[in-house]
This record gives structure tokens, sequence and C-alpha cells, in this order.
């Protein structure tokens, strides 16, 4: 077994583009669910907003890189619109159920055979990431850094822009917070009827907050499409919601270092049991008393197995996660 | 004892809880025949007939067509002749690119591939996500022009009945769960799933009938429910964990339960042995099979008991009491927590029944009852949160309105317009139809 190696992918998971694409959509969902109480379950919709709208510009557009960010604001306010005017006067387990079901929608429609031509179904999108290519300093055919943080120019790049997104909007959510906006959404959290005794408009407030959480999630897709170098319908399940939920909650809701130190443990603590089953299990399935527990093959499921069980413990146990504080998580439906 | 020593020997308590439940799962290990031969490298050409009956697309096996895989250099890999299933299994010594070539002189006559099928598929290597790699060809003719619109009409009701009573089925327990306990069980579609699995298990791996199976895998699946309260969500309501966190805690749940069954099971979906090979009879416009015909009535019948035993048995109307309110109820001297259990029990009992049903009318798979999750939600939402006979008649609109509206939209997105529905249902009328009219915001 490659210790060194397991560790090496450990440490760079940390600070890798999957914990910068991750700690953006928590970012999103945290303003959404953590300072506003809305269980928004449908982040990867607006994520592929995001991720849609830039794959569109120079495939379908023929317009620049830049107009990809407007055509994913516009999608991220109507989808926004579409799953807020229904349910945000409702219990929080309404905006559950129709965030997913739109999401599934969403994804059900862009992988579709019919509109192929818009999205291009389950192959999704290729051959747009070409300005932002050109924009970047680096030399794309070397290698940059040393071991475990190596990478080539263009992830380089995607990392620097991503990770610039994620100071950018904590910062910015950190002062949001601190503004009266954020002490009005904070007590819609708490109590929406004595925000509305005080005369505040709670349905528009939540709104606002559950847009402005879809725009960051919609940053959020554009960075894993601009990495990825395509758009694949299949990226935006909603199990990626739920693994967005998972690293919030265990960074701590609620809490802006939260949203950024979950995504990277997320990924560190992922990587590490993936590559340590797969070590495990490289030449012979891992047996017990000569019974074979975990194939080559099955490592994913049991991985993701673990994800579940983590955020059922962690909901149970420590619902404030690492740095959260208890009376912030606690949200009541009814 | 002080405050935190209760606590602690408490959480001690759940975290107990959570190794039995995960301890239990494992148990339920199937010593899987199947992925033991996926292990090796393989590509699996299926050939299907997608005969068309009045716009029913029943998929009948084609045997006897010989196929053949070839590298990309020519170079002969392996053939194979389909067997009953219509499939046959080419071992390939690696994930590679290989072409797929089915020799159309060896199809059974009077059998043809579906226009614009090719017969020769390339395999990229990077199409194998798993060991295996499976090609599909389809035979005979589609397109329902022979059909006419009123008989496309009446075979899409005849279906929509179906799939509208199974997801009723499946959706009393959820509504019944959330009317008693508040928790809206994002873990239910794996009730399901459980149910379409253990019958698989029992049918195909144990060679046991159906007909014998069926009682026990619908009591495995009370059995689950009453695990699921029991082990995790009674506890979860002793210890006072909100709603909401209860909600995230059954999504847990539900991920790690899915994986599970993947992992069991594997990622491809298998029809049950019973009951496969069915011949769809004609009855006026519209044909459905004998099989499908009895699960339909018997579902009927289940969901006419259910409701019966709401309205007049002790219990049921003790179910509707704590639905309504529950300490209003717990106040009469209901005992609200064997209710509960009775509800969680039932309501597993009936999921497996409908993933049951749901596997012998497609085919089971890890994910068949994640599938179905949704369209249960839209019903239980249309036919009012937490009442049970609202979930009996909004599962029913649901599955019929899915079916009526594939006639109008691609099959793909058939689900569509019932989420849809989901969402205009709750602007105009957000305590659904037999919801009653209260505050739900």
């Amino acid at each position: 077994m490659d210790i060194i190696k397991i560790l090496e992918n450990t440490v760079a998971a940390f600070f890798g583009i999957d914990a910068a694409y991750f700690a953006l959509a928590a970012i999103g969902l945290n303003i959404q669910f953590g300072y506003t109480g809305l269980l928004n379950f449908g982040q990867s919709a607006f994520m592929a907003c995001g991720a849609y709208g830039l794959g569109m510009t120079s495939q379908y557009f023929g317009v620049g890189m830049w107009w990809g960010i407007l055509i994913g604001l516009a999608l991220v306010i109507i989808l926004g619109l579409l799953v807020g005017i229904p349910t945000l006067r409702l219990r929080a387990d309404y905006l559950a159920i129709v965030t997913i079901a739109t999401a599934e929608i969403v994804r059900l429609v862009v992988r579709s055979v019919r509109f192929k031509q818009y999205f291009g179904g389950s192959d999704g999108i290729n051959s747009f990431s070409t300005s932002f290519r050109d924009l970047s300093p680096f030399d794309p055919g070397a290698q940059y850094g040393i071991r475990p943080f190596q990478y080539s120019g263009y992830s380089l790049w995607t990392m620097i822009v991503g990770w610039s997104l994620v100071i950018f909007f904590s910062v910015l959510v950190y002062m949001l917070m601190k503004s009266p906006w954020g002490r009005v959404v904070k007590a819609i959290r708490e109590d929406e009827d004595a925000v509305r005794s005080l005369g505040k408009n709670v349905y528009s407030y939540k709104m606002q907050s559950l847009i402005i959480g879809g725009v960051v999630g919609m940053f959020s897709g554009m960075i894993f499409a601009l990495d990825r170098g395509s758009v694949q319908p299949d990226n935006y399940s909603r199990d990626v919601t739920f693994y967005v939920l998972t690293a919030l909650v265990l960074g701590g809701v609620a809490k802006v270092r939260g949203s950024v130190v979950g995504p990277m443990m997320f990924w560190g603590i992922y990587v590490f049991s993936d590559n340590f089953l797969r070590e495990l299990t490289k030449d012979k399935p891992f047996d017990i008393f000569g019974i074979g527990i975990i194939q080559k093959s099955q490592v994913g499921p049991v991985n993701y197995m673990l994800i579940g069980l983590g955020l059922m413990l962690l909901m149970t146990f420590r619902p404030q996660g690492v740095f959260g504080s208890k009376e912030e998580m606690a949200l009541d439906g009814r | 004892m002080t405050d935190t020593d209760n606590s602690k020997s408490r959480s001690f308590g759940v975290g107990r809880a959570f190794a039995v439940l995960l301890a239990a799962l494992f148990m339920f290990s199937v010593p899987d025949v199947a992925q033991a031969a996926d292990a090796e490298n393989s590509i699996i050409v299926s050939v299907q007939n997608q005969a068309n009956n009045n716009g029913v697309s029943e998929k009948k096996p084609v045997a006897g067509v010989k196929v053949s895989v070839t590298g990309l250099s020519g170079i002969a890999v392996g053939d194979g002749v389909t067997d009953s299933s219509g499939t046959a299994t080419i071992p390939v010594p690696a994930k590679d690119d290989y072409v797929v070539t089915l020799d159309v002189a060896s199809l059974p006559s009077g059998v043809t591939l579906v226009e614009g099928t090719k017969t020769v598929v390339n395999i990229v290597k990077d199409a194998f996500t798993t060991n295996t790699k499976r090609v599909t060809f389809f035979a005979g003719s589609t397109g329902e022009s022979g059909a006419s619109l009123f008989d496309r009409i009446a075979q899409r009701l005849v279906d929509g009945v179906r799939l509208g009573l199974i997801i009723a089925i499946c959706s009393v327990g959820l509504s019944l769960i959330f009317g008693t306990t508040g928790l809206t069980n994002f873990a239910h579609g794996e009730m399901v799933t459980f149910g379409g699995l253990i019958a698989f298990w029992f049918n195909v791996l144990l060679g046991i009938p159906l007909l014998i199976a069926a009682p026990v895998v619908i009591a495995l699946g009370g059995v689950l429910g009453l695990a699921m309260n029991g082990i995790i969500f009674a506890k979860l309501r002793k210890r006072g964990i909100g709603l909401i966190s209860q909600l995230v805690v059954s999504v847990g749940l539900s991920i790690m339960l899915r994986n599970m069954f993947l992992y069991q099971f594997g990622g491809r979906t298998r029809p049950l042995d019973d009951f496969s090979l069915q011949v769809a009879k004609s009855f006026g416009p519209v044909s459905i099979t004998m099989r499908d015909l009895s699960t339909t009535i018997i579902s009927l019948i289940v969901l006419l008991s259910v409701a019966a035993y709401l309205q007049k048995s002790r219990t049921g109307k003790a179910i509707r009491a704590v639905s309504d309110n529950p300490s209003l109820a717990s106040s009469t001297g209901i005992d609200t927590q064997k209710i509960i259990r009775v509800v969680w029990f039932a309501g597993g009992a009936l999921a497996a029944m409908g993933g049951l049903f749901r596997g012998l009318d497609e085919q089971v798979g890890f994910e068949m009852g994640s599938g179905l999750i949704f369209l249960m939600f839209a019903g239980i939402t249309l036919g009012g949160l937490g009442s049970a006979y609202g979930a009996l008649v909004g599962g029913f609109l649901v599955g019929l309105l899915v079916e009526l509206a594939s006639l109008v939209v691609p099959a793909e997105l058939k689900n569509a317009p019932a989420l849809l529905i989901l969402i205009i249902v709750l602007v105009v009328r957000p305590q659904g139809i037999l919801g009653r009219k209260q505050r739900v915001g």
C-alpha cells in the first residue's frame, strides 16, 4: 500500500478544484439554508444554470464567454421565481419537495433527445472554454508547483479563478450577514411571524436570499464546467446537492468559514477513503475471515454509503459541524 | 443522574442503534451471482422486440440472433447467440474499442430491426463504466400511427391506472408517516426498492416462487419500516431533534441505503423470474398482460382495504386521529407511539408491495424506488399532505397523468408534467385536494 501517495492525494484534495466548486455551492446553500432557513434541495439546478449558460454561449449563440454569466443570471432568476413563488409562503418542507422536483425536471430536460439541439442531450456540451483558456497567463502544457501541489497550466488557472471567487463570495457573505439585510434574514430563520409583525416583507426577503444563493451556486457550476471543459447533465443530479449539503453541515451551518472549510474537509476525507479503499482492493477483494467484503468495483458505492452515514451521524450528534453553533441549527419545520 | 449523563447515555443509545442498523443491512448481503460474472470484462448484447400493440410497448426478448464482436483492426474477438432472455454475453480481454455486429439474417422471420437502428455499433473504451458494456438492438416496428387517437388514449388510461395504483400503494405510508410524525421521509423510495430487491433475492437467487415469497417480502418491508422508526426516527424524536434535521437525516439514510443496494445488487436492472414473459391480451382497444391485470386488481383491492381499515377499524380511526392532531389524540388516551409504529410497519409493507409490483411491471434495480419518490411526493402533495385518502387519490391521479402526458410529450419527459402540476397545486390550493384548509405557511 502506497501510503505516501494516498496522503499526497488527500492533501491535494483539500485545495483542489473540486473543493473550490463545492465551496462555492456550499456558500450559496449556506445563504439559503444556513442563514434564511430555506431548505433548497435543488442547488444542483442552479449550478446547471451556470454551466449551461456558459456552455450555450459559444456553442449556440455565438457570443463570447462573458455573456454566459448574463445568460446564467437570467436562468437563475427564472428558476428562483419558478420554485420560490409557489413555495416560499408555505412550510419549509414544501420548498424542499419542489426544489428537488424542479432540479430533476431541469436534468431531464437538458439530457432529453427532444432538446438535444439546445443542450446536447446526454453528451452535454463541449468546446466552449476556449476564450477562458486564452485568458490564462500560464503555459497550458507546462507543469507548475511541486508535488503534491502540481498542476498543469490550465488547472492552475481554473483553481486560481475558483478560489478567488470563493474568497470574494466569502467576504461578500460575511459583510452581507453583518448588514441590516443579513439581520433580517437571520431573524426570518428564527421567527418568521415576529419579522412580519415588524413590517418586513418576509416573502420578498426569502426570494432575494434564494436567488442570491442561487447566483453563487451558478458560479460553482461555471467553475466546474470550465475545469472539466464540458457540461454533462448527469453532473447535476440531486445527489450533488446532497453532497454539498453534507459538506456544509460538516463545516458548520450559518458560518462563512464552515461553508469553505467544510467542502475542503469533505473532499479530503472523500479522496482519502476512496484512495485507501482502492489500494486495499487493488490486487484482491478486501476480505474478513475469507469472505469478500469489498470488490474493486464496489469501492464507489461503499464510499457514498459512508457519505450518507456521515450525514446521518452529523445531523444527529453534531448538527453544528466543526465551526457552527448549536443555537443556529435549531431549525424546526412545524 | 445529571442532565449531561442522561444525554450522554441517550446519545450512546442512538450510536449503538446506528451500528445495529448498519450491521443488519450488511447481513442482508445478497451473494450476488451475477456480480461474479461481471468481474471479467464483457459486452452484453441484448436484442429486444419492441412490439407495439396499440401504443403499448412490450419489450420481448429475441432469442437465437447471432452477434459478433471484433476489435477495431477487424480481428474477431468473440461471438454469441442470444438466449431466451434475448441477451448474449461475450467476454472481451480488456476495456477497449470494439465493434459489435448483428447478423440480420439470423433474426427470426417476421422480426426486423427498428427503422434507423444500425446493425453495427462501435464501442469506445470510455463507454465501459463498469466491467460490462450493454448494447441493445431494438427489433419490431415502432410508431403509433396504426392506432387511432381514441385507442391510444384508452391504452394510456389503462397504463395510467396501473402506474397510479402502484404510486398510491407506495405513498400511503409516506403520507401517514408525515401525518403522524411530521417527517418528510426522503428514504421512502428506498423502502420501495427494498421490496423489489428482496423479491429478486427470493425469486431469482433462491428460486422460490413469487407467489410464496410475496407475503414474506411484504412482511420484511414492514420490518424495515419498523426498524427505520425504532432505530433512527423514534430515537431522534426522543432527543427532540427538529423536523428539518430529521428530514436531512432521512436524506442521509436514503443515500446510504441506495448505495448499499448498488453495492449488493450492482448497477444493472434485472427482471424477476416468475411472470416475466407474458403475452398481452387484447380487450377491445386496449391490450394488457394477465400479470398486469392481476397486479392492477390486487392493487385496487389492497387500496380499498386500506381505506376501509382506516375508516372502520379502531386502529384506523386512531391513526386518523393522530394524523389530525397528535397531542389531542394522545390526551384522549391513544398510545401515539404505538400508532406511529403501526404506521411505519404498514407504510413499509405497502412500499415493499409497491416495489414488488413495480419490479414485475418494469424490472428490478437499485434506483427503482428513488425514481418514483418524486411522483410519490407529487401525489401526496396533490392529495393533501398527511391525509391518508389524499395519498390514495393524489398518487392515483399522478400515475394517470404521467401516462396520459406521454401522449403529448416525449416519453423521456413524461414525469415533467406531473411535477409541474405539483407546482401549480401549491400555488392554487396548497392544502391539496383532500387536505384540510389550514395555514401551512
